[in-house]
């Protein structure tokens, strides 16, 4: 695929991730702060972004395994998770997040986990999204173009 | 699932309901999708029994909590089950219970890890006989799916030809599950089958074999039939290790068939007995979608069914009476005197007549919309006067109710749009049937409508053309193997919709809110939210038709999610429209877009120059709070300096300390005034881009000192407090100015008007409420900074009641200066190639040139906080990550720590260094010590400098009450976002 092409695509894809909701404005302000100085910005905070929802999804499974299970805890999980999600515009993460801690706040163990599955489906979503997004500036950038505003 | 199933359950005593929430949807999940399955059962060995199960029509469930344990004990229940979402419904009943447990296969299939299969009676009531395949679950229970025998025998019978031949199939065990064959029957014996031909003289038995498939000849009054045994497995599963378990199927094909024929026949018999398991196990993996999609044609049916039932009822009555009323308000308009009062209610009320006649015409064109052939009335007109008829015309609705009706201007990019081209009678229907709504459903508090222009970025652009159908060109360029044609096609329909324009709108109210589950339904027609609708009349058609209608002008509609705790419901729309025509020259701050500064438009004619420069002092007293804060923002925004008070008792206070404030400062202004006032030039004032006036501030000779306002406007509402008491307040406030210019604008109810006219001086004005949209206008108009045109209020305010009026002027060698800087200013924008004026106060002190929302302008390398040196307190690393990068890029020297605590140590020292922070932006939730905590502790210590940090909180909630509580001076919502920072900056500063 020629160069042209490829920014074409890169800008319908992004185009469809927020018309579709998966993010909102929040990620363009995040691109918007990659600079010269900074060339990996976006790259790196979604990264961590990656690892920090990881690592809650993984503890929030655990916990709704317990016998007793902490609410307060999840809540307080739920919440960073929300974080981190908004601070990169992950929009449809973000909004689960406030069911989910609807959910945690009324002690609601099924809502929990569905909200928890839904979550985790969101995540893997966004996660994938972004990952092919990624390559695809990639691609361009192997190609000696550079990325479309 | 059903509370009160539960319930019913949990009074007998012995089921706990819960257990089965547990296997219940996922067996449900089966029965309704794998393909013949009419009996589905869990029986755990904890005690668990769960079972869906056919009989006829209905779908029924039955279970027991416990399978084993003491026969007596366990009862067994039975329910009717809803066939869409496996719920339970109605009263369990007590139903006679299975010996699941001691039954042979349930054992077998416990015992071992593969399945098996039998054949047993099902639960229902004739006890119909199925092929039950059994698996275990890891020896904790088993899973039991059964396909009724006559399913398969139907089909057998149905679909197979079997060229003149018969059929009959019988189990290992001789159980007889279908005999075609005429004058036979089976003998079971000693593990044989056997099938016996019976004919006048006598029968014949012939041996059916299970390892080879054996084929007799016989020959019976002259005829000659082919009798041929085989077995077939019908349950796949590991028939191998149980071959007593598979089937018999016994054929005989009369007269002469051939071999071939009839193998024929049995091959795709035993094909569709395999394939059926496989094609269930590709179902259950559809089944997530088919769910899906089962709801949404759900929710298509019956709102086509629900309208067709309606529609019945709506007739051309209800159109002849409403030309009836129409017909009488015109009579009556003829005999009203030319601009009474009465003639306004009168208009109104035929405006509202003809909406009504039209809404009206919708329902019944309803059915058009939904077959797609209702078609846009394209017109021109001016989108911000069309807001405000339809904000007004609700207005005195919500007033009779104590409600106010509030037109929120936002970034006041409509105004700035004014004519556009589309439907604008589909426009108004839509915005007036969620305005009613909100109105309708509002008790107290404010309805706010808020409508901006989308981002008019290359991705809406392309969205826009998408939406409108041009999207398969779109598709087709990036598909991969599009051709040059379909190429060239896509970019000029781009290019063709570079002026389509999304507007977005939002209605917020603080009514009772509409229930999350009920949410997706309201846009069904006919369906009222019966919670909130007590009381209240209507068809519920309105927001079907308005999805439809929003649908069909390009947008979406939809309800926002509220912040927990917010009260009511905000819908918010958005709509493609073309921009006709940009009046880039019509809006406020025409700060950053030089090319439309010449041509100021005489209709609003506020264009700006440098607020700055010479600070109007506004001050507004306003019951409603939402009106207030709405205005107090927008005036704000263009960079008036304003006052609230909320509460008459405030007022008199605040009206003294600007008092005090002015007398202070004015006589070291006062000799500039003069001379300033000697020079004056009519048509500099509107010239002035801002951009150029930022620039030549310092230069000019005659500006006046910032702080000192040159003119004050009061903004009073009277129906605060009553009008005498206010005269009072504001006669008071008037004597104790020297020569400071002061205006009241007293608004009013329309309804019943409470100020008396003769009181005034000469220069206040009465408005009417609702002050906004062109009234507002109108009030910013009369500041001297917002050119003070004539065409005001009233001829009252003529320009020369005003001695800073026209100030503006300046001398011809700046004038040099600034046609440098407007041209230099032009080639930066056009190198920006920025599409979007959008309206941004610029003030003085930061020089910070934002062009639009997203501080995307940061780029231009202006870096407004160059040399501050900031702390920022945050433990969610990508959070810091954010905040640092963000106030980086603005040029500020970053620190980071990740609780209270660091926090406070590191401002301690920098208070022992004498080095200290400019600002410090603190995390409220941190732990061990949180933002509160450390901001208290902070301002104690820093006290005994004689210092005070300006600290910003960053809260995930809106309201930072408990922050400002702490001694925090302004709060930001996370996450950080650049013009945020700034603007709370900016502010913090002008306070200072």
């Amino acid at each position: 695929m020629d160069l042209v092409q490829l920014q074409r695509q890169l800008v319908d894809y992004r185009t469809s991730l927020y018309h579709e909701g998966f993010l909102d404005e929040q990620f363009t302000q995040l691109q918007s702060l990659q600079d010269e100085n900074n060339p990996d910005f976006v790259v790196e905070v979604v990264s961590l972004f990656f690892e920090d929802s990881e690592r809650l999804l993984n503890e929030l499974s655990k916990a709704l395994e317990q016998q007793v299970i902490d609410f307060k805890r999840m809540d307080a999980q739920v919440h960073q998770l929300k974080g981190s999600s908004s601070s990169i515009g992950a929009h449809r993460v973000q909004k689960l997040c406030i069911v989910f801690r609807n959910y945690c706040e009324a002690q609601n163990v099924e809502g929990c986990l569905k909200c928890l599955q839904q979550v985790k489906h969101e995540y893997g979503i966004i996660k994938t999204k972004l990952e092919s997004m990624f390559q695809l500036e990639q691609q361009i950038l192997n190609a000696g173009g550079s990325i479309p505003v | 699932m059903n509370k009160a199933t539960n319930v019913g359950i949990a009074g007998v005593g012995t089921t706990k309901y819960s257990d089965h929430m547990v296997v219940a949807p996922s067996l449900f999940l089966a029965v309704t999708t794998i393909p013949y399955l009419s009996q589905i059962s869990y029986v755990g060995l904890e005690g668990l029994f769960f079972s869906y199960y056919i009989d006829g029509n209905q779908t029924l469930s039955t279970y027991a909590n416990s399978s084993f344990s003491s026969r007596k004990k366990h009862v067994w229940y039975k329910q009717p089950v809803d066939n869409q979402t496996g719920k339970l419904y109605g009263e369990p009943v007590t139903s006679h219970s299975f010996n699941v447990v001691n039954t042979s296969w349930f054992q077998v299939a416990l015992n071992h890890s593969w399945g098996y299969s039998s054949l047993e009676n099902g639960w229902n009531n004739g006890g119909e006989p199925l092929f039950l395949t059994s698996v275990s679950l890891l020896g904790k229970g088993v899973i039991a799916m059964g396909v009724p025998v006559k399913r398969l025998t139907d089909r057998l019978g149905g679909i197979i030809n079997l060229y003149g031949g018969s059929l009959s199939l019988v189990t290992m065990d001789g159980k007889l599950l279908l005999n075609g064959i005429p004058n036979t029957k089976f003998i079971y014996a000693n593990g044989t089958i056997f099938l016996q031909f019976m004919w006048p003289n006598g029968f014949k038995n012939f041996p059916c074999s299970n390892d080879t498939p054996e084929t007799y000849k016989l020959d019976i009054d002259g005829k000659e039939y082919n009798v041929r045994c085989s077995t077939v497995e019908i349950s796949g599963v590991q028939s191998v290790c149980y071959p007593n378990y598979s089937f018999f199927l016994v054929f005989a094909v009369f007269a002469a068939s051939s071999i071939n024929e009839f193998w024929f026949s049995v091959i795709p018999l035993v094909f569709f007995v395999s394939s059926m398991i496989t094609n269930a196990q590709r179902e259950i993996c559809l089944h997530d979608k088919l769910i899906k999609q089962m709801e949404a044609t759900q929710q298509a049916e019956r709102k086509s069914m629900n309208k067709s039932l309606a529609l019945v009822g709506a007739s051309h009555d209800i159109r002849a009476a409403l030309a009836g009323i129409t017909g009488f308000i015109d009579l009556c308009l003829a005999n009203a005197a030319p601009g009474s009062d009465f003639e306004t209610y009168l208009k109104q009320m035929s405006l509202c007549a003809q909406d009504l006649l039209g809404l009206l015409n919708s329902i019944l064109d309803t059915s058009k919309i939904e077959a797609g052939m209702m078609n846009l009335e394209e017109q021109e007109f001016n989108l911000a006067d069309l807001i405000e008829h339809v904000v007004d015309l609700y207005h005195p609705v919500g007033m009779i109710k104590g409600v106010d009706v509030v037109l929120d201007p936002c970034d006041g990019s409509i105004i700035k749009l004014s004519q556009v081209k589309g439907d604008r009678g589909k426009l108004v229907q839509i915005l007036s049937n969620i305005l009613s709504n909100a109105v309708k459903y509002t008790v107290e508090g404010h309805v706010c409508v808020r409508a901006w222009v989308g981002k008019p970025d290359f991705e809406t652009k392309i969205l826009a053309s998408t939406r409108k159908g041009l999207g398969k060109y779109m598709s087709s360029l990036f598909s991969g193997k599009n051709d040059g044609n379909s190429d060239i096609k896509a970019v000029s329909a781009v290019r063709q919709n570079r002026d389509s324009v999304e507007i977005v709108f939002e209605v917020d109210d603080t009514g009772k809110g509409i229930p999350k589950e009920k949410q997706k339904s309201v846009f069904e027609n006919y369906v009222q939210v019966k919670e909130t609708a007590a009381g209240q009349v209507g068809t519920g058609l309105g927001l079907g038709i308005v999805q439809s209608l929003v649908r069909l002008m390009g947008g979406e509609i939809g309800i926002v999610d509220k912040e927990f705790g917010e009260k009511g419901t905000c819908f918010r729309f958005n709509v493609f429209l073309t921009a006709f025509e940009i009046q880039g020259d019509a809006m406020y701050g025409g700060t950053n877009s030089s090319f439309a500064i010449r041509n100021c438009s005489p209709k609003l004619g506020i264009c700006t120059p440098s607020p700055k420069l010479d600070g109007s002092q506004v001050v507004l007293f306003m019951q409603n709070i939402e009106r207030r804060r709405v205005s107090q923002k927008f005036l704000e925004s263009l960079g008036i300096s304003v006052l609230v008070v909320d509460h008459c008792h405030h007022f008199p206070s605040a009206l003294k300390k600007i008092q005090s404030k002015l007398n202070s400062l004015l006589n070291s202004s006062r000799r500039s005034d003069m001379s300033c006032r000697s020079d004056i030039s009519s048509s500099s004032s509107k010239e002035m881009p801002l951009s150029a006036m930022e620039g030549t501030e310092h230069k000019l000779p005659f500006n006046r000192r910032k702080d000192t306002p040159s003119f004050i406007l009061l903004v009073i509402d009277v129906n605060a407090e009553s009008f005498s008491e206010l005269w009072r307040v504001v006669a008071e406030f008037r004597r104790g100015l020297h020569s400071t210019c002061c205006k009241v604008i007293w608004l009013d109810k329309p309804t019943s008007p409470c100020i008396d006219p003769k009181r005034l001086n000469p220069d206040d004005e009465i408005l009417l409420q609702p002050f906004h949209g062109s009234r507002l206008h109108r009030v910013i108009k009369l500041l001297s900074e917002f050119g003070n045109l004539s065409q005001g209020l009233s001829s009252s305010s003529e320009s020369s009641k005003h001695p800073y009026g026209k100030t503006r002027l300046r001398h011809t060698q700046c004038n040099d200066e600034i046609q440098g800087y407007v041209s230099s200013s032009n080639e930066r924008y056009s190198k920006q190639g920025s599409s979007s004026p959008t309206l941004e106060p610029t003030r003085g002190r930061l020089k910070s040139k934002r062009k639009n929302k997203d501080g995307a302008e940061s780029s231009n390398g202006e870096k407004p906080l160059i040399g501050k040196r900031i702390l920022i307190a945050e433990d969610n690393k990508m959070l810091s990550i954010l905040a640092i990068t963000t106030a980086t890029q603005l040029g500020a020297d970053v620190e980071h720590c990740e609780n209270g605590n660091e926090a406070f140590e590191l401002v301690c020292d920098g208070l022992k260094a004498q080095r200290n922070y400019d600002y410090i932006l603190m995390d409220c939730e941190m732990l061990p010590m949180n933002g509160y905590e450390a901001t208290r502790r902070i301002r104690i210590e820093e006290e005994r400098y004689g210092v005070r940090i300006p600290i910003i909180a960053l809260t995930a909630h809106t309201s930072g009450t408990e922050a400002m509580e702490a001694g925090m001076d302004a709060h930001l919502n996370k996450p950080l976002k650049t013009n945020e920072l700034i603007e709370v900056i900016e502010s913090i500063e002008t306070k200072e």
